[in-house]
């Protein structure tokens, strides 16, 4: 025990000396947190969103880049085949570098959240839960830095295989880019990296509803990492004479590639390919009262307040994203079949196009479409989330009642016709008249930022109302509606 | 487990005993049916060429290879059945160990300390290796000399009865040789074994009670140093300048000559018989009126009888 206290002491010791493992572990991820912070200089609350990616890259960059090239490293001086005429087994030591390795970790982690609520976002309601989903992530990213560590022969190999893991999580993952702007292909191929399952892990913990929601996830990092874990200790060279090409026990990668290829057939199997649907707003994860300069929806909406409301017609097909959405799908679909409220009703109405403004109204009119124009929610990162924050603005003036409630859904559709290409404005519309509740909402200060008084009290009737502006707006795309 | 002594041998009274010892690489076989003891007490030498397989029997017996076939025994205890127990009482310092860039002396003994039962008192370590000024140096700033002590030190961290050393003195300026050849010398002052390795030769007869050549993976040869040169070259060179030429025919007839060679004035031979040979070679000088301007008899050296048994010599 006295061995592995001290070997996990001094290892660690060794590594905030390291000014390269600090540059990797510390300042890498703060430098990415940087980059995500400019990127979604738009989003209602800085970073809550994207909590599961900034924490997945810290621990990626850590357990499997850090972790291997300090073990090959090491392999290479010499220093793991001093440690073999020591009368500890190797297993004890092997066992206190990724315990010190797994500290490391938790530091950098939280120092991103550190920074990250420098920067605005609340704190973490879930800590607990958080933590559980960082050490499942951890367990399984370290899992793999010690297969990457005994495939490798040399630290370049290391860098290289490294890459050739890093970068396709990162890129069609799910941990860099949002899974809900891949294209389907991607999607299913992300199924079968270990990175989606952390960044769902860790995201349910920061804004959804906690491991509950994720627990396909953590089984999945529990059992990648499990079988990385056996592998990488069957395989583990101390000396490095032994190249990796004349071993024996090579079979055992198979366990570590097993565990990614049935974690990728159970999430097939189960229908777990699709993006999971962004969390409708984080207050169950979020100390709200730590973040007063931001106003969140609640996780769970109330129940409409309004005796009769609106009903959406319901989609026959369940694309996995907007950009899943082909046009045999939208054809072939009943939405515009059903009974929509009539434009000129109380409902969701609509004056007739290019019909000319009333005089008493074109200022305001105006002044609505400037405010749009360079409006936070409109300038989101998803194109997806930018056109559902346009449509909420709408739904809001019809809920309300307010003199131009008959113009607004005609100013957000120039806006989105500005700045979409058609097709994908007509998936997009598609796809939110299938999902019109799970979706997140513009906050009061945002609608406020237009002379709105804030949210409706009914979200979800406010919702529905903005689907159907989907709707009428998509068939008028289309020539469905004229 | 407590670690028994091995069953059936006689051996037990013996330090280090390794019984026919096998190790292939493949094809190669590095080391072939190798059987030696070394005593408590006693400075062995394992000296060879390189490739001689000294390396590879000193791995299988600090547990770093698993030989294919044969017995290692170190303080009366299977080396191969009860490594933990054997490595608590070995100390060893290998031909290529670096340490972490930023582990200084004082945390790299202290960790090696953890790792055993007996431990030596960390400062006192650091103060016989002369290491006490840089106890909190980082190694990467260590010199070869200060790495090669701390090596050392941490081959006497956990008190060893046996210390086994694969060519301690490679890459060391003469101080440093020297600060090692006391330190060995001290341990076996101590009643401790040391088994070793090198391919210096000059090494091997200073500080080695015993030693064994190797060569092509075998034991060639095994014994004091005094006793192999003895054994192995009883030949004597003589060196003779005479005052006048001789004629080469006149010698071919001593008795007991080899190698006779003669350039004038000065005559080189080497005899298995030196008195029988000079005393010819005194009759033959007095006939012919020659005299003796020098004359030298130098017995074989341990560089003879390795380079002999390596068969270094006849590929010169």
């Amino acid at each position: 025990m006295s061995a592995l206290r001290r070997h996990v002491e001094l290892s660690l010791r060794l590594y905030f000396r390291n000014r390269m493992a600090l540059l990797y572990g510390y300042l890498f991820p703060i430098i990415f947190l940087i980059a995500f912070w400019v990127l979604y200089r738009y989003d209602r609350v800085p970073l809550v969103g994207h909590v599961g990616e900034l924490l997945t890259v810290t621990i990626l960059g850590g357990a499997c880049f850090g972790l291997p090239t300090t073990l090959v490293s090491e392999r290479e001086r010499g220093v793991w085949r001093r440690y073999r005429l020591a009368p500890v087994p190797t297993s004890t030591l092997v066992a206190g570098t990724l315990a010190a390795r797994y500290v490391a970790l938790v530091g950098a982690g939280l120092v991103q959240l550190a920074i990250a609520m420098a920067l605005g976002m609340p704190f973490p309601e879930r800590l607990l839960e958080l933590l559980v989903a960082f050490t499942a992530v951890s367990f399984a990213f370290l899992g793999l830095g010690l297969v990457i560590a005994t495939l490798a022969d040399t630290v370049p190999a290391v860098q290289a295989l490294g890459q050739c893991i890093f970068l396709p999580m990162l890129i069609i993952g799910g941990v860099a880019v949002k899974l809900s702007s891949l294209p389907d292909w991607a999607l299913h191929v992300s199924a079968f990296f270990p990175g989606r399952y952390a960044v769902h892990a860790l995201q349910s913990c920061a804004t959804g509803h906690g491991l509950g929601e994720a627990k396909l996830s953590l089984v999945a990092l529990i059992v990648i990492g499990a079988a990385g874990m056996i592998t990488g200790s069957k395989m583990f060279r101390w000396d490095a004479q032994q190249r990796f090409v004349a071993r024996g026990g090579k079979g055992w990668l198979v366990v570590a590639l097993g565990a990614w290829i049935g974690m990728g057939g159970l999430a097939e199997a189960q229908g777990h390919v699709a993006a999971p649907a962004a969390s409708p707003e984080p207050v169950a994860a979020l100390n709200v009262s730590a973040a007063p300069s931001y106003n969140v929806a609640p996780a769970l909406e109330p129940p409409s307040l309004s005796s009769d409301s609106t009903v959406v017609p319901q989609c026959r097909s369940t694309p996995i994203s907007w950009r899943a959405v082909t046009l045999p799908m939208i054809e072939s679909d009943a939405l515009f079949e059903a009974a929509l409220p009539p434009d000129p009703g109380l409902v969701t109405p609509m004056v007739p196009e290019n019909s000319p403004p009333e005089p008493q109204l074109a200022g305001e009119i105006k002044k609505l479409t400037r405010a749009l124009e360079s409006w936070g929610p409109a300038k989101d990162g998803d194109p997806g989330q930018r056109v559902w924050n346009l449509l909420f603005v709408a739904g809001t003036f019809d809920i309300d009642q307010l003199a131009i409630e008959r113009r607004v859904p005609w100013v957000v559709f120039d806006q989105m016709k500005r700045e979409h290409p058609k097709d994908r404005l007509i998936k997009i519309l598609y796809w939110i008249a299938c999902n019109p509740d799970s979706l997140p909402v513009p906050s009061d200060e945002e609608l406020k930022a237009l002379e709105l008084r804030g949210r409706p009290g009914d979200i979800r009737e406010t919702r529905h109302r903005s689907a159907i502006y989907a709707i009428k707006l998509l068939g008028r795309l289309l020539g469905r509606i004229r | 487990m407590t670690a028994e002594p091995a069953a059936n041998s006689p051996n037990t009274s013996h330090a280090v005993v390794v019984r026919g010892l096998r190790k292939s690489y493949g094809q190669v076989e590095a080391v072939r049916d190798v059987s030696f003891e070394v005593d408590p007490g006693e400075i062995f030498g394992i000296l060879g060429p390189n490739g001689a397989g000294k390396t590879t029997t000193i791995e299988c017996i600090l547990g770093l290879r698993d030989p294919d076939q044969g017995t290692v025994q170190v303080c009366g205890i299977d080396a191969l059945r009860h490594g933990p127990q054997v490595k608590q009482r070995i100390g060893a310092a290998l031909q290529t160990t670096a340490l972490q860039d930023k582990l200084t002396p004082r945390e790299a003994i202290a960790l090696f300390a953890s790792f055993y039962d007996a431990r030596l008192d960390l400062d006192a370590l650091l103060a016989r290796f002369a290491l006490t000024d840089k106890a909190n140096a980082h190694f990467d700033t260590l010199s070869g000399g200060q790495r090669q002590r701390l090596a050392l030190a941490l081959a006497f961290v956990n008190d060893p009865e046996v210390l086994v050393l694969d060519e301690p003195m490679a890459g060391l300026d003469p101080s440093s040789r020297r600060e090692l050849h006391d330190q060995i010398a001290r341990f076996k002052r101590d009643g401790k074994t040391v088994l070793l390795t090198t391919h210096q030769i000059d090494e091997a007869e200073e500080l080695c009670d015993r030693i064994a050549i190797f060569d092509r993976g075998r034991v060639v040869a095994i014994g004091a140093p005094r006793d192999l040169v003895a054994k192995l070259s009883g030949d004597k060179t003589v060196s003779l300048t005479t005052s006048s030429p001789l004629d080469p025919a006149a010698l071919a007839d001593l008795p007991a000559v080899k190698g006779l060679t003669c350039n004038g004035d000065v005559v080189h031979f080497t005899t298995s018989e030196p008195t029988r040979s000079l005393a010819a070679l005194m009759t033959l000088l007095a006939e012919r009126g020659v005299g003796v301007v020098a004359l030298s008899v130098k017995a074989g050296t341990l560089e003879d009888v390795y380079l002999e048994r390596t068969g270094a010599e006849a590929e010169k």
